[in-house]
């Protein structure tokens, strides 16, 4: 009787979802366990790439079960603590410096100097250059990037058109851009108030507009008054004049979801944002509607080059360093972000490869087109690092303040002296990790040094 | 003899099971959580002791901690104040036999049967500053009327008004309070004011007591101890008042807005500071034992018979 029950409840466990995620080897077949986040891109564009994997690999006995879930980190935590991971995991919302730090993750050094899938280059040549840099530490990349993420300013192209707007190309035709369409009855851009991190990015590009690279190597080496600089100041007030006299009333408000409603709704002409704002918009927005994306803006007297963009590596792959297969992991990285399945990542998900020029042109919407535009004009791109290495300050610092400066409740002198300090208190701090920085180089890019 | 010891084990049979989930889910959880607040533990490595560190960090390093207990303690000021006295106020009436009571009943309660994150999102949508956001919408109507009417609208009152930002999100949610909690104390108080017995109001009405004479002097004596329990319940659910911010703030509570549960929640889980996150709950937790004490010690007194 007993052991009719156990038989039963084994065979209902056997059939249960929590165990067939933790796969087991069939035999000599080395399955490889791969958890992805199930976020706005969905995970069956990553089924079907594991599927292709484990048949090009099934002379060598390798597998690829992949699971995918929106709460997936959470998931993993525990799994990381008990030494017991998925091989791969494709996800947002773990403390990644502090895994690096703990030693749990594996580096992608090796695998990188492998050539690509589908070419004969090395695989770590084809990244656009700055994509890697995200996670990277002691020469070492932890973690790899499955698509590319940047900052741009959003607009209807048929709004444009109807009203005769043109895009700007300095701040100065930005703001007069905002009082014309004010003046037309819409309102000017459309803010994300609830998050007001949504700003820090525009405000990030302006300090490199008013300072140049230096600006932001400053930044990223934590020198003590680096955002008190004139320059920061400057990009400081500019961000705040933007969202005194242009962000659409009640912004404040409003979540990421409502705001962008309000932008393909065409009650704002204008929305800052990352280049996931037309995937995770599409089911809202109508037709007709021809969402396109330009830099910001250069700005007068700035000594920043104006093509650069504030972008990065997006969609992070990690291999944690307890994986039971690390190498087989390592590879079908390797084979996902790759130049021959970029084309259909584009096409299948709207994602852009952070592989420079692997994604078509062909296999994109207009919108990504728009952004593919930026990067092929773009000498490179540069981002800030405080807010992936300093959460508390990020949190406490950074967020209230920046709400503050965007509400008009701080002067940019003010919102400036409160960054300078929390980053001064969050270097103090013995536990803080900060990885050693590489500084963009201004006259590669583009600049004078 | 024999009878005793069976029945020891008949009274053990029923209590173990609730003994023991309570043992695995709180008690266990609780010690640990004291143990983890004396070390600095970012929920992935290994912990290291640092004795009264986090604690004291709370009250030093900013003033986060205390905002957020000010934060609770104003929502169980006004928004619990608010709360037992409408509830008081319509329990009253009800058990005055007015004319639809039934129906009154059941319309006041049934916001609490509501789940508390779809009433927090049915409150954001009222008072969203989209075009569908029913408050502003009003205040928009008020305002039309007023400049009609050749009223001035008060300078600086700008429409829409942003209920939801952080910054006013503690005082926007008194309402929503008031309107969940206040149909739950009603019934709560409602019944007990049916077990008094009839006879005392027929012989107060015939001394020519007011109903609100009858309602100081009978009543709320007699439901006193009802009264308490509610109190409590309120106590210790507004120290423990978590999901609605947690909604109405989109899950980025700021200083502005944070009540103890939601900072919590945010040092363990967004900032992974298991230490001071766990600091925060050990204080939660005095904070909720002492409160309940205190509400019962300041309103004892000795209970009625009737």
């Amino acid at each position: 009787m007993v052991s009719a029950g156990a038989a039963c409840l084994a065979i209902a466990l056997c059939g249960c979802d929590a165990l067939r995620r933790i796969p087991s080897d069939a035999g000599d077949i080395k399955i490889v366990e791969a958890a992805v986040f199930e976020g706005g891109y969905g995970i069956e564009w990553h089924r079907k790439i594991a599927r292709n994997y484990s048949e090009e690999r099934a002379a060598d006995r390798v597998c690829v079960e992949l699971w995918g879930d929106p709460r997936v980190a959470e998931k993993i935590k525990p799994r990381l603590l008990r030494g017991d991971p998925p091989d791969l995991f494709l996800m947002l919302g773990l403390p990644v410096w502090m895994l690096i730090a703990d030693g749990k993750l594996r580096d992608f050094n090796a695998a990188l100097e492998k050539p690509a899938y589908g070419t004969a280059t090395r695989w770590r040549d084809l990244f656009i250059p700055g994509t890697l840099d995200m996670f990277a530490s002691d020469g070492k990349v932890y973690a790899l990037p499955s698509a590319f993420g940047a900052w741009a300013c959003w607009y209807d192209a048929r709004m444009f058109r109807r009203h005769g707007w043109t895009v700007p190309k300095t701040w100065s035709e930005f703001d007069a851009l905002c009082r014309a369409i004010r003046k037309a009855g819409v309102e000017p851009i459309a803010f994300q108030g609830k998050y007001p991190n949504y700003g820090w990015f525009t405000f990030v590009t302006l300090i490199q507009r008013c300072g140049g690279l230096a600006a932001i190597n400053r930044i990223n080496r934590f020198e003590p008054n680096a955002f008190s600089h004139p320059d920061v100041v400057r990009a400081a007030r500019l961000t705040q004049e933007m969202a005194r006299n242009h962000f659409q009333r009640g912004a404040m408000a409003m979540t990421h979801t409502e705001s962008q409603l309000q932008f393909v709704n065409g009650q704002a002409a204008m929305i800052w944002c990352g280049i996931w704002l037309e995937n995770e918009m599409k089911s809202s927005t109508p037709p007709g509607f021809e969402m396109r994306c330009f830099n910001v803006p250069a700005v007068e007297g700035g000594k920043g080059n104006p093509k650069l963009f504030n972008g990065m590596g997006a969609e992070w792959i990690f291999v944690p360093s307890d994986a039971r297969y690390p190498e087989e992991a390592q590879d079908f990285a390797r084979y996902l972000v790759s130049p021959i399945n970029a084309p259909d990542m584009g096409a299948s998900i709207g994602v852009i490869s952070p592989m420079r020029g692997a994604t078509p042109r062909s296999a994109v919407s207009p919108a990504l087109q728009s952004v593919l535009d930026m990067i092929d004009n773009a000498p490179g791109i540069f981002s800030v690092r405080a807010d992936a290495l300093f959460l508390e300050w990020t949190q406490e610092v950074m967020q209230p303040s920046l709400s503050a400066l965007l509400r008009g409740e701080s002067t940019p002198e003010t919102f400036c002296r409160r960054l300078d300090e929390g980053i001064a208190a969050a270097c103090a701090n013995p536990d803080a990790i900060i990885p050693p920085y590489v500084s963009y180089d201004p006259a590669q890019f583009g600049e004078t040094p | 003899m024999k009878n005793r010891s069976e029945q020891r084990i008949f009274i053990a049979t029923f209590l173990a099971p609730a003994l023991l989930l309570f043992t695995l889910f709180v008690a266990i959880p609780g010690v640990r959580a004291l143990g983890y607040s004396l070390r600095r533990w970012d929920g992935l490595s290994t912990p290291v002791y640092v004795g009264f560190k986090n604690f004291a960090t709370l009250f030093r390093d900013s003033d986060l901690f205390l905002t957020a207990l000010r934060h609770n303690l104003f929502l169980m000021a006004v928004g619990g104040s608010l709360t037992l006295l409408l509830a008081l106020f319509f329990a009253a009436v009800l058990h005055r036999r007015v004319r639809g009571a039934a129906l009154y009943r059941v319309a006041f309660f049934f916001p609490n049967v509501i789940a508390s994150v779809a009433v927090a999102l049915l409150w954001v949508l009222l008072y969203s500053t989209t075009n569908f956001g029913v408050v502003n919408g009003l205040l928009f109507h008020l305002k039309d009327a007023l400049a009609a009417a050749g009223i001035a609208w008060p300078a600086g009152w700008t429409l829409p008004f942003p209920f939801v930002d952080s910054k006013y999100v503690i005082y926007s949610i008194v309402p929503m309070i008031v309107w969940t909690a206040t149909g739950f104390y009603m019934v709560l108080f409602l019944a007990a004011m049916e077990n008094i017995p009839e006879t005392y109001y027929e012989a107060a009405t015939l001394d020519g007591a007011s109903p609100f004479a009858q309602f100081r002097h009978i009543t709320f004596p007699l439901i006193r101890e009802v009264f308490t329990v509610g109190l409590v319940f309120l106590v210790i659910g507004s120290l423990k008042f978590f999901d609605a911010i947690w909604v109405m703030e989109n899950q980025w509570p700021t200083k502005d807005s944070h009540v103890l549960a939601t900072l919590l929640y945010q040092k363990v889980f967004t900032e992974y500071n298991v230490g001071y996150g766990s600091a925060v709950a050990v204080l939660l937790f005095v904070l909720v034992f002492l409160a309940t004490l205190l509400t019962l010690r300041l309103s004892r007194k000795e209970a009625l018979e009737y």
